[in-house]
């Protein structure tokens, strides 16, 4: 018997998939192209979804809650070589899916009807429609799956809509370059994701994620802890794809080529978190090592695309980059160990970003498809709804206290900072370090993101002419140097604006502004117990901080008395560290990460405050104040400038070596193809020609010249003796008279002798 | 003498009118093209044949000559008369009866 809850999760899944249904076969002949059809069935799963998280996080709000239903869906049977082979389809339902069904309905269906506005009069309008349902289906699978295998499957449809998604405007060279870039880029990450399963599954025969873990538990993985850490690096590749973490961050920034809708429901809010997502569901597999690899690449990409957001002129560019780079905070907490806060900032990043890409999309229509940040500038008047909302995502982004960002940003690096203090300091400070740089960064280029979009004077008639003619609104009748009326959007994209910009304070996830462990999700999501046994290493690095952790631990408790052991301590401290505040960590090293990130709370908080400040102060004097001239400063610096500019030349260094790499391999392959392979081939072919030449000779000299010679000899037989038919009576009686005469003549002869 | 010399009539005589019968029937089938003329030269040679009979049938005394020689007759008479049938079929096919230019078979 199904839970109720699991029925209707599963009508949320089906609901956007019907949309698909329809509108891709039918949207033709809908009035409107059908938008209503899927505004209407994504409202009806809003409404579900809503119902889902209600009864779940309003009603039990209880850390443990889940529910799970499963059903074997292929049975192979034994197979020769593999084992009992057997897949399960199953959806689970615990606090984080209601969490995530919630979000990325509401943000489906907030984009779906924005979409209605901003899309109005393309071409393809019911097109794109369907293709937001399939999307938000697959979305929806992912987040409900509760095995390997189905979220593998889910997660190759997600690709397949993003797929599409990017390419909408597939007239478009640079779209079409943009969606084949993302789905290659991403094929290599799914790869390495299928490797990782396939290497789980060679041990356990069971793709679902509580037998795998019960497994690991139990000790059941026979190999090395090596495999199991190149297991959890692996699956992790499939987050660097999907996530857009570096090395395969290049094809987020190129995917800014599909509709803005799309930029803010896939390629922000919900498809690029599901590799955070993923990475959390596998969480407690993941060795130290692994999540060593994780904690750097996530630090880097998110110190790294800051850089590059710097310098970039397309508004949705900056957002694109900005996103990679809060993914990179997200990642670099799930490998910090920081479970809940990096899924907190996934939460709390979906909607402030989405915000800020529909408020992107709200300016581009209004602006008549200007993107470039050059040609804007004075827009808070003409567009104060916008601006207002726009300017909420943006402090939410930059962290500024007050905002959902700045609780979510901050446990992440409070847990950075107890992650590097608890490895035993050296290198892994580059992890908290990349974290505020970033941080810095992040404050710099969205102030001046805001300053150069509202504020100064309008520089629309700045734009050089030249550069008019790619611009697709010759139509709408601009008057000189393309100078447009610009006016607020329709309610059906204002109204999506104000809902995520109120989702982006702070009241709503915490009753407390400056920390997010008193709110409802940090409670409910907690960072799980891991899985993998703690290695002697782990062992050491407790004990050698043992001291240091104790010294805390009485400082924060002073009746302590109980400091035998470092692990019960943890224990102790985690479980007295706030009313019903954490579970109990038996592993030594998971402890002590969770308590030393309790202890680095407020560091972090005036660390990454100071951050803040330093960098919108430093908007404000390059860009309000101009005390600093940009132009000037980024001649000074020419080379880093246009090595920001140039986005590190990823995609230069990518275009020199791999696919120029593949592109000579391929080479070397087409000419052993065309000179080995056709030349055996043809070889061949040749010897039978030769051969079939001379067995041709064969039959025309000898054969036929035997039947010709036959005939030949006939023919001129026949031609000797027909003289002698003449036809004439006459002829042959004279012949037979001679004959008699010399057959006599003969007689006579005889008798003479 | 008239009587003697009939009486000297001889073998070699009635032989030397056969042959004589025989080379000019045998001079008509070669060298004519009229068919009638050719089977005229046949007759001849028939009737040479059939002096020939007599004779010998008339010197040796017995009576085969004489048969045959009937036989002969009643065969010239058939053979008259399909010769002359053909003939006059040749003639409503070819429009004539010249034997050298009926010769659409010899090729």
């Amino acid at each position: 018997m199904m839970h109720s809850l699991i029925q209707l999760s599963i009508a949320v899944l089906l609901l956007p998939l019907l949309s698909f249904v329809v509108l891709i076969f039918f949207n033709r002949r809908l009035p409107r192209g059908g938008d209503f059809v899927g505004v209407g069935l994504l409202g009806t799963t809003l409404a579900i979804a809503l119902y889902i998280f209600w009864t779940v996080i309003v009603q039990h709000y209880d850390p443990a809650f889940r529910l799970a239903w499963d059903f074997t869906w292929l049975d192979f049977g034994n197979v020769p070589g593999v084992g009992p082979l057997q897949v399960k389809m199953g959806i689970v339902i615990d606090n984080l899916t209601a969490i995530m069904l919630a979000m990325v309905s509401l943000i489906s269906f907030l984009v779906h009807l924005y979409s209605t506005g901003y899309m109005k009069g393309e071409t393809y309008y019911g097109r794109f429609f369907a293709y937001l349902g399939i999307f938000t289906f697959s979305m929806f699978g992912i987040v409900l799956s509760d095995n390997l295998f189905s979220i593998y499957m889910f997660w190759e449809l997600v690709g397949l809509s993003s797929y599409l998604l990017i390419g909408f405007y597939f007239h478009k060279d640079s779209a079409a370059d943009a969606q084949k870039k993302a789905f290659l880029t991403n094929r290599v990450g799914d790869i390495g994701m299928w490797l990782g399963i396939l290497i789980l599954y060679s041990q356990f025969h069971t793709f679902g994620y509580q037998e795998i873990f019960a497994h690991i538990k139990n000790g059941d993985f026979h190999m090395s802890q090596a495999w199991l850490t190149a297991a959890g690096v692996l699956l992790f590749m499939g987050c660097v794809g999907k996530s857009a973490q570096f090395p395969l961050h290049v094809w987020l920034p190129d995917a800014m080529e599909g509709p803005t809708p799309v930029s803010a429901l896939i390629h922000a809010a919900t498809m690029v978190a599901a590799g955070v997502y993923f990475m959390a569901r596998i969480f407690v597999l993941l060795t130290p090592e692994a999540q060593h690899v994780i904690a750097f690449i996530g630090a880097f990409t998110a110190f790294m695309s800051a850089t590059i957001a710097i310098t970039q002129h397309d508004i949705k560019r900056v957002l694109a980059y900005s996103t990679v780079s809060q993914l990179g905070y997200m990642v670099l907490g799930l490998g910090v160990g920081s479970y809940s806060a990096a899924l907190f900032h996934l939460l709390t990043h979906a909607f402030f970003k989405a915000c800020l890409f529909l408020g992107s999309g709200a300016i581009i229509h209004a602006m008549h498809h200007e993107q470039d940040m050059r040609w804007m500038g004075g827009l808070y008047k003409k567009m104060p709804w916008t601006f207002v909302t726009f300017s909420i995502a943006t402090l939410a982004l930059a962290g500024l206290p007050l905002t959902s960002g700045f609780l979510s940003k901050d446990a992440i690096l409070a847990g950075a900072l107890g992650f590097a203090q608890v490895e035993g300091g050296g290198i892994f400070y580059l992890v908290p370090v990349f974290g505020f740089a970033a941080a810095v960064m992040t404050a710099f280029y969205m102030g001046r993101q805001v300053w150069l979009v509202f504020f100064g004077e309008s520089r629309t008639h700045l734009k050089p002419a030249e550069e008019h003619g790619h611009d697709a609104h010759a139509a709408h009748g601009h008057d000189d140097h393309g100078h447009h009326e610009v006016h607020e959007v329709s309610w059906n994209m204002r109204l999506p604006l104000v809902i995520l910009a109120t989702l982006s304070v702070f009241i709503v996830f915490s009753p407390d502004p400056l920390d997010g462990g008193k709110g409802w999700f940090m409670h409910l999501v907690q960072t799980p117990a891991t899985v993998v046994a703690s290695t002697e290493a782990a062992h050491e690095g407790a004990k050698l901080h043992a001291p240091e952790a104790g010294k805390l631990l009485a400082e924060a408790h002073t009746d302590t008395q109980h400091v035998e052991a470092a692990p019960a301590a943890h224990a102790e401290a985690a479980s007295n560290e706030g009313e019903g505040h954490g579970p109990v960590y038996a592993d030594p090293r998971q402890a002590e990460i969770v308590h030393m990130t309790h202890a680095n709370h407020w560091n972090a908080i005036k660390l990454s405050s100071l951050m803040l400040i330093a960098g919108i102060g430093m908007a404000l004097i390059v860009y309000v104040f101009r005390i600093i001239d940009p132009d000037k400063t980024a001649q000074a610096i020419r080379p880093l400038y246009l090595y920001s500019f140039n986005k590190w030349y990823w995609d230069e260094i990518y275009d020199a070596t791999i696919i120029k790499g593949s592109m000579l391999i391929s080479k070397i392959l087409a000419w052993f193809d065309a000179n080995i392979v056709d030349g055996l081939v043809n070889g061949v072919a040749t010897v039978f020609r030769k051969f079939a030449f001379f067995n041709g000779g064969v039959d025309k000299y000898v054969v036929d010249g035997l039947v010709n010679f036959t005939a030949f000899t006939v023919q001129t037989t026949g031609a000797v003796f027909r003289k002698i038919q003449t036809g004439k009576v006459q002829t042959y009686l004279v012949m037979v008279v001679f004959a008699v005469l010399g057959w006599f003549a003969l007689y006579f002869a005889h008798l003479v002798k | 003498m008239l009587t003697e010399q009939l009486l000297s009539i001889g073998v070699n005589h009635f032989l030397t009118i056969s042959v004589i019968l025989f080379g000019l029937g045998m001079f008509a089938v070669m060298t004519r093209k009229n068919a009638i003329v050719i089977l005229m030269g046949v007759e001849l040679i028939l009737n040479a044949a059939n002096i020939n009979f007599l004779t010998f049938s008339k010197y040796n005394g017995g009576m085969e000559g004489v048969m045959f020689s009937l036989f002969v007759i009643v065969l010239a008479a058939a053979e008259a008369a399909i010769a002359l049938a053909i003939v006059i079929n040749i003639f409503k096919t070819f429009k004539t009866v010249d034997v050298s230019s009926v010769d659409t078979m010899k090729e």
